[in-house]
């Protein structure tokens, strides 16, 4: 007894706080999506009217579609990158350290200056135009900024997030010791049966919190959507945005929060079942 | 079944040579230990049989058959790794059955196999366990049945025992030499235990910084020791080095004999056991060691101490004078150490 | 042991590649931040006409550059006060003792990690307003702290359980007080821990940007919001350009001692082979 709540004092600064301050957070978004704290005051009490109002609207179906369309893209490509690197670099050889290093430095730039970068290399008079119509290749230059398919976005999570992923894969690659692999290769494992039956389960895990993670990252931006996406649509957290600011619609924004992180969610446990069903598969194949 | 036969093997860590021109041959179905101070090689020759090293220099045959070139998992050996690597994802059985499934071998085959291993290891309340839930002991008895299930020609071990308390090795120890019988299979087997090499072992191969320094019979190796090395390597060894003239040579000790050539500087050695008590070779006791059967004796005369095993009931104290002698026959003369 | 050359050809391209992947980027950056404001930098010029400073000394006279870093440079080092001071009793708890749930309150720490920053944001924005707080500083303060204090957590966690209860039991053996336990066993072996979770919580901290985007419209700046204003609807990109530098190289620096911080605070064994 005594030691609970000595514990209890322990965690009380720093998981209590965080609890405290995220508990209440998501409470809001949740009251305020069922009409409680009603800014506008024309109404207070439970309703289910914002609902009805966000989830008949076009614009919001489009963000939703959008944000999980660049979140899952954006995930699943960069886990297919990082993947094989990863374990192309598991043993060191000249150049990998350099490599690896840099590899993992587009962690060192905020998402913003990322974006601006980027804008700054496709955009109308930018280095890609300029050089490939200096080259020959294009008779003028193109329009590439905020292109309707979202590739610049996609590229932007990818660049910014690959990093990230390699990093987690490297590690779980890296923490299989040698001697397993031969063991394996000892008792009659080809390359390919060796990656099927060890590597895979080994870095199952690994590979979900990277979709996860970067999914979740991908599907709540904001400042990639606004300065590279383009125009004509918005993402989860912009639509979010726009609503509370320019509009001043707390509640549905707050609906927004909610679907936004039900998405989330969904996509998580999504990408979490596939990774597992490709290892089972895989690992199955005779 | 299979034998092997390693030629003129070398392998080199950058300008490091850990296996310097090893020469072996296994003979099918016979049990070869290798013997020697850690870092002498032995698990590089594992490695190098197994295909996992690419030797710089030398070839590797297996019934007749060059397998330098073919990849591990092409060749009919199964390895039980010094550090287990088990696959930790799999539980024991499964671990056990990987070879097995590789190998395509048929799915009751595979079955009984792992059944009749789990049982003769003592695995049985295991076998549903992932590796990190079980005790070193059991890992690596487990590694143990995971090369067996293989039903290779060749096993190789790489200290298989070293992690088990003194009645599990000696018990899992004839476990292995039965296996090995019944089956047939060659063994190669790697041990830091000279007891455990000169018990299990059809032949002993005594390595020392990347060569095979002598191999033998277990009794050959023994008693019959060519260099220092191996002579203070195997049991407990008196070594002397002076003139050899007329069969003789002076000692602090006294003369002692030897049925060797003559020559100016020869190193000659006697095992303790070799002593008789009574004679011509005299010291002062300076420590007594009682061992039940036997008491070790440190006699030393001028500035050389010498080890002697007499008979349990035999009353020596600290200071006494013994009187013992060595007959010839128990004298050896050693070669000079190729690597001294 | 084979050496391939596949590999080194191919680490020789691929290293190439990353070069160019990440100086031309940077590389513009740079010549835009030095265009000078009296000649543009416009289509069929392959490099700016005239390179300057002016650009530079333009924003910090014209703009609210000097706040926003003042802004930011000030609440990084607070919130990486805080948060590692706030982190510390949950660390050790995490680090050296065992207590029912404590994987379930290992994980729900890291709940700010997976909730989207527009959401913690907007209505954290929602209760201040219900409050009636609208001291957007301190507010963007506190928000910091709480949605970085994971980091904190999770490195000094670490730190904590590396301090070796033999040598803590030795301290006290010979006498020593609980402040003298604390200087001689676990100061050694959290300092490097207490550097690098401040370092990680001011380095994320300046470069935060939905809190006090969402916290501080429509006037409070930081340096990503200023960066942000040039990136939008009017992308100037001269600005842009000196801000994002004002923001990536400083972050760089630390980033890299930060590097250095980690390593030695694990020391090998925590992922040893075998
Ligand atoms: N990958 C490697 N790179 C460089 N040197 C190595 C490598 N592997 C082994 N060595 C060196 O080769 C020598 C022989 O190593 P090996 O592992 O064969 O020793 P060992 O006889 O098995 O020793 P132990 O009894 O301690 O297991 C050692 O000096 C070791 O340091
Ligand atoms: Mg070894």
């Amino acid at each position: 007894m005594r030691n609970a709540i000595r514990i209890g004092l322990l965690l009380a600064p720093g998981v209590g706080l965080v609890l405290a301050f995220m508990g209440a957070v998501l409470y809001r978004a949740v009251a305020q999506a069922f009409g409680l704290y009603d800014f506008s005051g024309t109404s207070d009490g439970l309703s289910l009217a914002h609902w009805q109002d966000v989830l008949t609207t076009k614009r919001f179906w489009r963000a939703f579609q959008w944000s999980a369309y660049i979140a899952a893209s954006s995930a699943v490509i960069a886990v297919a990158l990082a993947y094989p690197i990863a374990l192309w670099l598991r043993k060191p050889f000249r150049g990998s350290l350099i490599l690896s290093a840099m590899l993992k430095a587009p962690l060192l730039v905020p998402g913003l200056v990322a974006a601006f970068l980027l804008v700054n290399v496709i955009s109308y008079h930018g280095f890609v135009n300029e050089f490939l119509v200096w080259a020959g290749v294009w008779a003028e230059p193109r329009r590439m900024q905020n292109d309707s398919n979202g590739f610049a976005i996609i590229g932007l999570q990818v660049w910014k997030q690959m990093p990230f992923a390699f990093l987690l894969l490297s590690g779980a690659v890296q923490a299989i010791p040698d001697p397993v692999l031969n063991a394996a290769q000892d008792l009659g494992a080809g390359k390919f049966a060796r990656f099927r039956k060890i590597i895979l389960p080994l870095t199952t895990k690994a590979m979900q919190a990277a979709l996860v993670l970067i999914f979740i990252g991908a599907a709540g931006d904001f400042s990639f959507q606004t300065v590279a996406g383009p125009p004509s649509v918005n993402s989860m957290a912009s639509y979010m945005a726009s609503l509370q600011g320019s509009e001043g619609d707390w509640n549905g924004a707050a609906v927004v929060a909610v679907m936004l992180m039900a998405l989330s969610l969904f996509g998580a446990i999504g990408l979490t079942a596939l990774v597992q069903l490709i290892t089972r598969t895989l690992g199955r194949l005779a | 079944m299979a034998r092997l036969v390693a030629e003129d093997i070398a392998v080199r860590f950058g300008t490091f040579e850990a296996l310097r021109g090893v020469d072996l041959t296994a003979e099918s179905g016979s049990f070869v230990t290798l013997l020697g101070p850690s870092g002498c090689g032995k698990t590089t020759l594992l490695n190098v049989i197994a295909g996992f090293l690419q030797p710089s220099r030398g070839r590797l045959a297996v019934d007749g058959k060059d397998i330098t070139a073919l990849p591990p998992e092409a060749r009919d050996s199964a390895m039980c790794f010094q550090s287990y690597a088990l696959f930790p994802h799999l539980s024991v059985a499964d671990n056990i059955a990987f070879g097995p499934r590789q190998k395509r071998v048929a799915r009751d085959e595979t079955v009984r196999r792992v059944d009749g291993l789990v049982r003769q290891l003592g695995l049985v309340d295991h076998a549903g366990k992932l590796p990190n839930a079980l005790s070193g002991g059991q890992q690596q008895r487990v590694a143990l049945a995971r090369a067996l299930a293989v039903a290779p020609g060749l096993v190789l071990f790489d200290e298989p025992l070293s992690n088990l308390d003194a009645k599990l090795r000696d018990q899992v120890r004839n476990e292995i030499r039965a296996l090995q019988r019944d089956v047939g299979f060659t063994a190669i087997y790697v041990t830091h235990d000279q007891a455990e090499a000169l018990a299990l072992s059809d032949m002993v191969c005594l390595m020392n910084k990347g060569v095979i320094e002598q191999k033998g019979a277990p009794r050959d190796i023994y008693f019959r020791p060519r260099t220092r090395f191996v002579a203070d390597f195997i049991g407990a060894a008196n070594l002397h080095r002076g003139k050899l003239c007329g069969g003789a040579m002076s000692t602090p000790l006294g003369v002692l004999h030897c049925c060797h050539e003559d020559g100016e500087d020869v190193e000659i050695c006697w095992r303790p056991e070799a002593a008789r008590l009574g004679g011509d070779l005299s010291g002062t006791v300076k420590a007594v060691a009682f061992q039940g059967a036997h008491v070790d004796v440190f006699v030393s005369a001028g500035p050389e101490t010498v080890r002697l095993q007499v008979p349990g009931e035999l009353n020596v104290s600290i200071g006494d004078t013994l009187q013992f002698s060595v007959p010839p026959e128990g004298v050896i003369a050693l070669e000079a150490s190729a690597n001294a | 042991m084979r050496k391939s050359p596949f590999n080194t050809i191919l680490s020789g391209l691929l290293i190439a590649v990353m070069t160019v992947w990440l100086a031309v980027p940077f590389g513009m950056a740079l010549l835009w931040s030095l265009v000078d404001p009296s000649q543009a930098w416009s289509y069929p010029d392959i490099l700016p006409p005239k390179l300057s400073f002016e650009r530079w000394s333009l924003m910090w006279d014209s703009t609210s550059l000097p706040i926003a870093m003042f802004n930011s440079y000030s609440l990084a080092p607070m919130a990486g006060v805080g948060a590692v001071l706030l982190a510390m009793p949950t660390a050790y708890a995490f680090g050296r003792l065992e207590f029912k749930g404590k994987a379930v309150w290992q994980t729900l720490v890291l709940v700010p990690l997976i909730m989207p920053g527009f959401v913690t944001a907007i209505f954290f924005a929602s209760l201040l307003f219900s409050m009636g707080f609208f001291a957007r500083y301190p507010a963007i303060l506190v928000g910091h702290v709480v949605m970085l204090l994971p980091y904190a957590v999770r490195i000094l966690s670490v730190s904590f359980s590396l301090v070796r209860q033999d040598v803590v039991n030795a301290a006290r053996d010979l006498g020593a007080s609980p402040i003298s336990v604390f200087r001689v066993a676990y100061l050694p072996v959290l300092k490097p821990g207490i550097f690098a979770a401040f370092l990680i919580v001011f380095i994320l901290s300046i470069e935060e940007f939905a809190l006090a985007f969402v916290v501080g419209s429509p006037d409070f700046t930081t340096i990503p919001t200023i960066l942000y204003s040039y990136l939008g609807y009017n992308f100037i990109r001269p600005n842009a350009a000196v801000v994002a530098l004002i923001l990536v190289v400083p972050n760089v620096i630390l980033m890299l001692i930060l590097e250095r911080l980690l390593q030695s605070a694990n020391p090998a064994g925590i992922s040893g082979k075998g």
